[in-house]
């Protein structure tokens, strides 16, 4: 009897192990590694937008948290993880992916495939002429205001040219110390308080001259030491992240991200913050033209382990490409594709400002890259962040802090 | 007993013999193979990735570099140029072993009189179960929640700066944001964690002390104080010896409380070995790297448990 039972379970599992391929034949996974993938609208709207226009295929999305993306990505793909997509979240994730063989290169597939939509930002996911990703999503920094704190203050709305000292000007002139408003928020990233020295698209965060940081940290301290902004060591230990302390309704004024806009569309459809809310340019330093920004770019590559990289391929270059495109920004995200109609699909979007300033502001005269494709530029990242915190902290000195930044990417090069 | 008859019985213990090593050693080798595996192997592993260059990706790129990590992250270099000074104020690897030796420094006495204190305290009076438990919960909470918790007491308005100001002391800092008061941050957390599990062991210990030895001290005149000098504390020694040797090792090795509450920062104020390890290997995809300072910290810490060992004799009992 009991033999009997044995030889009946093994057959069992023979026959299902046999059955499992047979019916995954015709429905094909594509599995994705992203992150946020249940909270990002784009996700939601790429991922139906795809399945729809390819009957039989599921794309999967393996979620990852985002600020441990870099590291739990890399640490996936080193224990041989054989996902077909994974997104790429900073260009020098792919740079190093490239570098430890991960990514699978994308000469044999992109032979007849359009560029020319990316106008020229998809050379950062290239090395040495090959390209190992396709970029979907181009972010840049705008200004985000608050309308219905302009409007009680009585003061004009930010415009789309805008020098930074007209912009402390206005954040002095809009923080009320009685009502608890601020003027303006910094949140407390690098890229938040200084990457504006980069949109005059000469000067680069991995150049090894910092000097051109010094403007902004003293503007920065001085709307600090007038309280138009929270302080850096408040936020540092709160954790306060950008997006809930906007979202408050107590801050006039906050440069942010592209990405940002269809937080708030969310946010304003599911009853978070019910504020107005609009879009400008950010301020551009003097002799920088107005609508300068500076921007990273969102990405896919295939898996160099995935045992359908075909299908994989048909999967980013649609992601890319126009239709992908109109996908993402139907959710209120820019994507990487710039095309006529882009502009109009994303400021149609329901929830997005309705003024002029705001559309307007989605096409910035132009975008310089967060960080470069550069040597070290991993450690210069490192050093530059270190003596950041320091100064933001107050330990040193934005000229101390500059000459130790200077002095010790430098020393990466001796 | 003839000659015979005793080979006969010799054959049989041997054979007993034989057979109880084999059962005490299928006993231990869950333990051994989990040990060889996950443990040892790596550790070999990672001595032989020291001395290569390594990315993290295909193995054939393994590139053989010699002692040339080590220069690296000694920064042997400008240490020739400059003096020894630039070790210690400049390198990476100079700033993390300072901070990580002066954190061990300080958090290992302070635990060990804190869990002492307690444990003395907690011996005999009523209600001990109660308290016992409460100084024993942070042990056993998340270590996440501890330290977003004290992030969030330690703030610059926080409760901990509004109970200093109200003692007549002017002070708003943030405790994290300030590059002198980080590393302070950490060690409070840390000891206030931990006293708790010393204190415990120690309770054991307590309990253990025969009572015959205070009642004789009590006779012959000795107070309280000396009591605790001269009968209590040299029988606690074994239990000191035990708890210094243990912490130091974990001192050593402290990753979680500062990537939680700081993350090396203001600057590189609160960089340990372990944080340094891990931005090393798993930020810059350095592994040999990253593997050399690993050696480094394995040498400190065998070194530390050598001498510690060495000096056992002074702690125990007898």
């Amino acid at each position: 009897m009991k033999k009997m039972l044995s030889v009946l379970l093994a057959a069992i599992m023979m026959i299902s192990l046999l059955a499992v391929p047979a019916l995954a034949e015709d429905a094909k996974v594509l599995t994705v590694v992203t992150w946020d993938a249940t909270t990002t609208p784009y996700l939601v709207a790429q991922k139906e937008a795809f399945e729809a226009s390819h009957p039989g295929v599921t794309i999967e999305y393996v979620d990852v948290a985002s600020q441990d993306y870099a590291v739990k990505t890399t640490t996936m793909l080193e224990g041989g993880d054989t996902s077909d997509v994974f997104m790429v979240k900073e260009i020098d994730n792919l740079i190093n992916w490239q570098a430890q063989g991960f990514a699978a290169p994308l000469k044999d597939f992109d032979k007849d495939y359009d560029y020319s939509g990316f106008k020229g930002t998809e050379v950062n996911y290239a090395v040495d002429g090959v390209q190992y990703a396709i970029p979907f999503r181009s972010d840049f920094w705008v200004l985000f205001y608050n309308k219905d704190l302009f409007d009680a203050a009585g003061v004009e709305y930010p415009t789309n040219d805008m020098t930074w000292d007209a912009y402390a000007e206005l954040a002095k002139k809009l923080t009320d110390k009685e009502k608890g408003v601020y003027g303006t928020h910094y949140h407390t990233w690098l890229s938040a308080v200084v990457n504006w020295a980069v949109c005059d698209g000469v000067n680069t965060l991995a150049d090894k001259n910092y000097d051109d940081l010094l403007y902004f940290y003293k503007l920065y301290q001085d709307l600090e030491d007038a309280g138009a902004c929270m302080s850096y060591a408040d936020l540092k230990a709160s954790g306060l992240h950008y997006s809930a302390a906007f979202a408050n309704g107590n801050i006039a004024m906050l440069p942010m991200g592209y990405w940002y806009v269809s937080t708030l569309i969310g946010y304003n459809k599911d009853g978070t913050c019910n504020f107005n809310w609009g879009i400008v340019a950010v301020p551009h330093a003097d002799g920088v033209a107005a609508g300068s920004s500076f921007g990273n770019l969102t990405g896919a590559m295939i898996n160099e382990k995935s045992e359908q990289k075909e299908l994989a391929w048909e999967y980013i270059s649609w992601l890319g490409g126009e239709e992908g495109a109109a996908a993402t920004a139907s959710v209120g995200a820019r994507p990487a594709w710039v095309s006529e109609n882009v502009a109009t699909v994303m400021s149609s979007v329901e929830g997005f400002p309705a003024d002029e300033n705001s559309k307007a502001a989605l096409l910035p005269s132009a975008v310089a890259m967060e960080w470069p494709v550069a040597e070290k530029v991993s450690d210069i990242k490192t050093i530059v962040n270190e003596e950041h915190s320091l100064i933001m902290a107050r330990e040193v000195t934005p000229e101390e802090g500059i000459e130790e930044m200077n002095e010790r990417v430098a020393e990466l090069f001796e | 007993m003839s000659q015979a008859e005793a080979r006969k019985v010799r054959y049989k213990m041997g054979k007993l013999e034989r057979k109880n090593t084999l059962i005490a050693y299928s006993f231990l080798a869950p333990n051994f193979i989990g040990f060889a595996v996950f443990t040892l192997v790596p550790v070999i592993c990672a001595i032989a990735l020291s001395l290569f260059e390594w990315n993290g990706g295909d193995i054939s790129k393994l590139k053989f570099v010699g002692l040339d990590n080590y220069a690296t992250i000694f920064a042997t270099k400008k240490v020739a140029e400059k003096g020894l000074g630039y070790f210690f104020d400049r390198a990476d690897l100079g700033i993390a072993l300072k901070n990580t030796v002066f954190y061990t420094i300080v958090t290992v006495p302070l635990t060990i009189a804190c869990a002492l204190i307690l444990a003395l305290l907690l011996n005999k009076i009523r209600g001990a179960v109660f308290f016992r438990t409460v100084f024993f919960f942070p042990y056993v909470s998340s270590m996440v929640a501890i330290c977003v918790c004290w992030s969030f007491m330690l703030m610059k308005d926080g409760p901990v700066n509004q109970m200093i100001m109200a003692l007549g002391i002017n002070f708003n800092r943030g405790w994290t944001a300030d590059s002198t008061m980080a590393i302070w941050s950490i060690i409070l957390v840390s000891v206030w964690r931990n006293m708790g599990y010393y204190m415990v062991l120690y309770l054991a210990a307590l309990q253990g002390i025969p009572r015959e030895l205070t009642e004789a001290a009590t006779v012959d005149g000795a107070n309280k104080w000396q009591q605790f000098l001269h009968v209590t504390l040299p029988q606690l020694k074994p239990t000191t010896f035990f708890v210094s040797v243990m912490m130091v090792i974990s001192c050593f090795k402290i990753y979680d409380v500062v990537a939680i509450m700081t993350d090396g920062g203001p600057g590189r104020s609160t960089k340990m070995l372990v944080t340094y390890i891990y931005d090393e290997a798993f930020v810059k995809v350095r592994y040999g790297q990253a593997s050399a300072i690993s050696m480094v910290l394995l040498v400190i810490v065998l070194l530390v448990t050598i001498i510690q060992f060495g000096s056992e004799k002074k702690f125990s009992n007898d």
